[in-house]
């Protein structure tokens, strides 16, 4: 036989199920670059290692976004009806791309990678947003947990790669274990539901809640609730959050931002989902207590943040306080809320990027992330603190940023989902938020400490916590003050879009408004 | 040029002006005031330009738009970046930037010393931006921002002397009451807009009649929300604890923002959105009444209080008692008349009552002050015009514009004309405690800073101290400067008094029952679609005199008595208070709003707190929400390095818990 006849024998004897390939094309890209970056650092030449893996990474992701553009505009179902490329998972997919590229830019001369291995550092990162692809646009209960473990264990294992930092080691080993009862609880979760409705598929599940009439039936719900704790889990919506500020605080600052951003976006993906597709019909019975839940959250987080002394641990909590908000989106279960909460995550990654790329350079230059050691910022870098400002206002939601569109496209979907006392919290809440991000501000622009030490609403250096952030051993702060142009770069980037698109969200809301429209089924 | 576009050039002049002081403030230094003044001056300009294009406009075309771009066009929102340029807005910007320019100057003499200078005129110009913004809104989209920026302006103003801590807390609570009252206004916003689709005025003031039945739910609940809104911002029973509190900023801000212009903010908001509130008027009534009893209860506090800016803070809060409730009655052109006229004196006597305390060398006590009629023979006559205009005497401004809005109430009758009759009540507190304040500081003998001053010298503290808590202070950024000064050796400072008490006398002139009604006629096509303006509604011109004349005898009468206790017989003052002990404490304690608002709102929260310290979180509250932010810190700290520790066994009962109770509601749920 020649190799002709083979290959017409494969042809016609092993026929692979259809793919389509162009939908699936943005995980490719992820999988093969992956792949691609782990295999690159194997090579022995730090410049390999320190300049082409990153570049690699960064080529990735951009293919990624390429990918991912193309298909916009342009929804499939795919694999079976297992997973559905919509807009609302292609803007989720962008929102994890632009991210995880802020992250590989923020950890270029960082310890961690260097060590962590660079190889493993950025095909760990790119396999989570790979995960996150996955998640994002699942239609299934399987592949829903596929990719919410395909996210998380890299992450874990990212939190704690700078192991010779007790700290870090202490966030991966938390988040790793508290990870997995949070893990745990979703899979009894959508077990049960499986159990109570004998479907895997999201319509499916949809399909048999409707026409079975179980919207009472006590399996079923159970398996909701213990789906909702299980995302609430991954988006730390109170009172299942508590992980977040120690994990927050603990990791690298690069894996914080990248945490703190793509993966609430990916967990509120797959929210939207699960809850406004698969379980919208017992949308009366879910809806009240989410709310509640998110009520809980905007005022555990708000309040929790005014206290801290740590910017990444403040950061955290009201990473908490915001889930709380982008919560509302998924509560009132209508496109305009699905929008709402994809508009406010994109203004939130914005905002959080610009925050902790300035986390970033500062703490390389004084490895001290207290908001009390930011004194002075302002004389030092005025682009830093700059953007510092602009983040965090827009973060307060101050009109004129970002912050106040996400803020009011959310109160929006509230009020016209009858939600009206939950809009009312959320107002209070970013009216509480205030005092801490203001403090912030007012830190950054103020006399480097001694020059009035007495100044009230600021701590003395004296009686805050040690500073644990001082790398241990490996490297030490002066070996890793370096220039960190490119760090400044994404500060001021991001701080930017955060100002021009306060001043012309429209662009934003059309994008947001396509998220609303891949759920046909809402109003 | 059309009237928008100079609505536009009024808001560009305080934004580039702004911007210019806060990026250059160290290459400014002196030259600050004269840039602010300068920005403020030519926006004023503007605004006349505005008013003479839309003069010559025809009267059914006085109400025009223009959008520099869609804000957000999606989702059901169509927010502009709009002015409305209408008589109404027109007449706002007038005050607004009219007082302001001559604020401006005044503070240029008045804060010469301060080592903030140029901080302070960023934030001055700042904040007529904010005001200007959010009288010229087209939208409620701009309203919004612009009522949440001079918040924010009004915030940095009062705690200007951040170092004080009496100022820094006054700041705090100022925000916190003013952020209850931007809920307000944000909720409100959105339970009409869910009717009207639309957040543009003009259009949700078309669709309203169309989509609201009279007095229906959600339009009550939206003007309730609206008024709560107004109430906090001018400081309106029970949101007004903040503003005497705000006298701790420095005294020029205490008569731009807490006098003229920004706490007035309430009755704009009430009269640009009187076509919704002509469809609710169950919240016409709650406004009426709340406005009314704000009259009376600050009246009487102003009786007692010894704090000179903080008496003039109690009736500025008594007056805008007057214009919330003329403006929920209907009497919209009375109510902004009572506007125009009051900043003009209100501002007047601060910018004086500045004057004394600058020849007491910063001390406001009223106790210490006596005498100062000959030292201060400019500021005495100021304050004589304000003090006259303010309690309503012919034939100064505050005469016609408050009997202006009294008869109106008289006329409509019902619950109204008892109001109204209240509203004379008023008066009498008015003249009594105006009257005060002049016989206590001016007449009488001497005192001894006053003498000095009648030599030539003026009073100078060897140490300077907080003048509410006596405390030491120094002279350097965040405290104010070394240097007093008074009006009769300031020129800028004799300039915008003397125009401002000029204004305060003939500015009533421009609406005499019978003789002209040029506000009323110029607001009319902004107030077209009204009934409640309509001429039907409008006291009769023979009404309106008698109304005039009752109101002026009432202030004679109250201005008699203070004659008689303070003049005639120094000494009754203090035989009432032995008298009447209880209703003296009652009134210095301010009716015991303060401790109200402590055992309903701040105790709960701190008991809130304390159970959040324990069970919730780790560690955040240990005071109330107005508390100081610095012992949450500390506790903070504590309880961060107790969780440094990792209770991870903790959180993974918290997640069990909470687990729990989830479960238990979804299983209670399906029965």
């Amino acid at each position: 036989m020649n190799l002709a006849q083979i290959a017409a024998i494969t042809q016609h004897h092993l026929k692979g199920p259809y793919i389509n390939w162009a939908a699936l094309s943005p995980t490719v890209v992820l999988t093969v670059g992956a792949i691609a970056v782990l295999l690159l650092g194997l090579l022995s030449s730090p410049m390999v290692r320190e300049r082409l893996v990153p570049s690699a990474a960064l080529l990735t992701l951009l293919g990624a976004i390429g990918a991912e553009i193309s298909r916009f505009n342009h929804p499939a179902t795919i694999v079976h009806g297992a997973m559905r490329v919509d807009d609302l998972a292609i803007l989720i997919d962008l929102i994890c791309a632009v991210s995880a590229i802020a992250t590989v830019i923020l950890a270029w001369r960082s310890a961690a990678p260097r060590e962590a291995g660079h190889g493993e550092f950025h095909a760990l990162l790119l396999f989570s947003v790979m995960g996150m692809a996955i998640l994002a646009s699942a239609q299934d209960i399987i592949v829903l947990f596929v990719g919410l473990e395909l996210l998380s264990i890299p992450l874990y294992i990212l939190c704690a790669s700078e192991y010779r930092r007790e700290g870090s080691l202490e966030s991966g080993l938390k988040y790793l274990i508290i990870g997995s009862v949070g893990s745990a609880t979703l899979v009894y979760g959508l077990a049960m539901i499986y159990g109570a409705t004998g479907q895997t598929g999201f319509t499916g599940i949809g399909n048999a809640i409707a026409s079975n009439n179980i919207l009472t039936d006590p399996l079923l719900l159970g398996g909701i609730a213990l789906t909702a704790v299980g995302f609430a889990f991954k988006a730390s919506v109170a009172p299942f959050h508590q992980w977040t500020p120690d994990v927050y605080e603990g990791a690298p600052t690069p894996v914080t931002a990248f945490m703190a951003t793509a993966t609430k976006a990916a967990a509120f993906a797959i929210f939207l989902r699960f809850f406004d597709v698969a379980l919208i019909s017992d949308q009366n019975k879910w809806a009240p207590l989410l709310a509640a839940l998110a009520a809980i959250t905007i005022i555990v987080g708000n309040v929790g943040a005014l206290g801290q002394t740590s910017l990444k641990r403040m950061l955290g909590f009201s990473g908490v306080a915001q889930a709380g908000y982008m919560l509302s989106g998924v509560i009132v279960g209508t496109q305009l809320g699905v929008s709402a909460t994809v508009l406010y995550l994109g203004v939130y990654l914005a905002m959080n990027i610009a925050a902790f790329a300035v986390i970033q350079a500062h703490q390389i230059e004084t490895g001290d992330d207290r908001i009390a050691g930011l004194r002075g910022l302002g004389k030092r870098s005025p682009a830093l603190a700059a953007s510092l400002t602009v983040a965090m206002l827009g973060l307060a939601g101050i009109p004129g940023t970002v912050g106040f569109v996400g803020k009011f496209q959310l109160i929006h979907a509230l009020v016209d989902g009858g939600y009206g006392w939950l809009a009312i919290v959320l107002v209070v809440g970013a009216m509480i938020s205030l005092g801490y991000y203001l403090r912030v501000v007012a830190a950054v622009w103020m006399s480097p400490a001694g020059e009035h030490a007495e100044i009230s609403g600021v701590p003395a250096p004296g009686d805050v916590l040690p500073v644990a952030l001082a790398p241990i051993a490996g490297g030490s702060p002066e070996a890793d003050q370096l220039p960190y142009t490119e760090i400044v770069f994404v500060a001021v980037l991001f701080a930017t879009l955060c100002v021009v698109f306060g001043i012309l969200p429209s662009p934003l809301f059309h994008l947001a408004a396509h998220a609303g429209a891949a759920f046909s089924g809402l109003f | 040029m059309s009237p928008t576009t100079w609505g536009w050039l009024v808001l560009l002049f305080p934004l580039i002006g702004t911007v210019v002081i806060g990026v250059g403030f160290k290459r400014w230094g002196r030259a600050a005031g004269v840039i602010g003044t300068a920005a403020i001056a030519l926006s004023f300009v503007c605004a006349v330009g505005a008013l003479v294009t839309l003069l010559g406009k025809p009267e059914h075309g006085r109400e025009l738009t223009s959008s520099l771009w869609n804000y957000a066009s999606a989702g059901g929102v169509d927010a502009k970046l709009q002015i409305l340029v209408d008589p109404v807005s027109v007449f706002m910007i007038l005050v607004v930037t009219g007082v302001s320019t001559l604020i401006h100057l005044y503070s240029i003499s008045y804060m010469k010393s301060d080592k903030g200078f140029a901080r302070y005129f960023a934030y001055l110009n700042f904040f007529v931006l904010s005001m200007l913004v959010l009288v010229l809104g087209g939208n409620f989209v701009m309203l919004i921002v612009g009522w949440a920026f001079v918040g924010a302006a009004s915030y940095l103003l009062i705690s200007f002397w951040y170092r004080r801590e009496t100022a820094t807390k006054a700041g705090i609570k100022a925000f916190v009451i003013n952020v209850l009252g931007d809920v307000g206004l944000v909720l409100g916003t959105f339970f009409i807009f869910r009717h009207t689709h639309t957040v543009s005025f003009l259009g949700s003031f078309a669709a309203a009649p169309h989509v609201f039945h009279h007095d229906s739910t959600d339009l009550v609940a939206g003007c309730l929300l609206f008024l709560v809104g107004a109430f906090a911002k001018s400081a309106q029973l029970p949101l007004h604890t903040w503003l005497p509190d705000a006298m701790e900023g420095p005294t020029p801000v205490s008569s731009l923002i807490h006098a003229a212009t920004m706490v007035t903010a309430g009755v704009y908001l009430i009269v640009r959105l009187h076509p919704l509130f002509q469809l609710a008027p169950t919240a016409g009534e709650v406004g009426a009444i709340v406005g009314c009893a704000t009259l009376l209860v600050a009246g009487t506090i102003a009786l007692v209080v010894t704090d000179l800016k903080r008496v003039i803070a109690y009736s500025t809060m008594s007056q805008i008692g007057y214009m919330i409730m003329g403006a929920s009655a209907g009497a919209y052109s009375a109510a902004l008349f009572h506007l125009m006229t009051h900043a003009f004196f209100k501002a007047l006597l601060f910018m004086a009552a500045g004057s004394i305390i600058g020849a007491m060398a910063g001390d406001q006590s009223l106790d210490r002050m006596s005498g100062f009629r000959k030292a201060l023979p400019f500021t005495f006559a100021c304050f004589i015009i304000g003090g006259l205009a303010l309690s309503g005497l012919p034939p100064f401004s505050g005469w016609l514009s408050k009997d202006d809005i009294i008869a109106y109430l008289n006329n409509r009758g019902g619950v109204y004309e008892v109001l109204g009759i209240l509203g004379y009540v008023g008066a009498l507190l008015t003249g009594l405690y105006t009257f005060r304040m002049i016989f206590r500081a001016f007449f009488g003998e001497p005192s001894p800073e006053a003498k000095e001053l009648e030599h030539g010298h003026l009073a100078h503290a060897h140490t300077p101290r907080n003048p509410m808590t006596g405390e030491e202070e120094d002279n350097d950024v965040g405290f104010p400067g070394p240097e007093h000064v008074i009006a009769e050796r300031e020129l800028p400072m004799k300039v915008a008094m003397s125009l401002l008490a000029a204004l305060a006398v003939v500015g009533g002139f421009l609406q005499i029952p019978g003789v002209d009604h040029v506000i009323q006629n110029f607001l009319s096509p902004a107030l077209a679609n009204a009934p409640l303006a309509s001429a039907a509604h409008e006291p009769s011109n023979g009404n309106a005199w008698i109304g005039l004349i009752i109101g002026a005898v009432i202030g004679l009468v109250g201005i008699s008595i203070a004659f008689r206790i303070y003049i005639v017989r120094p000494g009754t003052a203090k035989r009432l208070q032995e008298r009447l002990p209880a209703l003296h404490n009652f009134l210095v304690h301010k009716w015991y709003f303060d401790e109200l608002i402590d055992v309903v709102i701040v105790q709960p929260s701190l008991m809130l707190g304390r159970f959040a310290l324990g069970v919730l979180d780790r560690g955040v509250i240990n005071d109330g929400l107005t508390g100081g932010v610095t012992g949450l810190v500390r506790s903070g700290g504590a309880a961060v390095r107790r969780a440094q520790t990792g209770f991870l066994r903790y959180y993974a009962a918290a997640l069990i818990f909470g687990l729990s109770l989830v479960l238990l509601y979804f299983l209670i749920s399906s029965t």
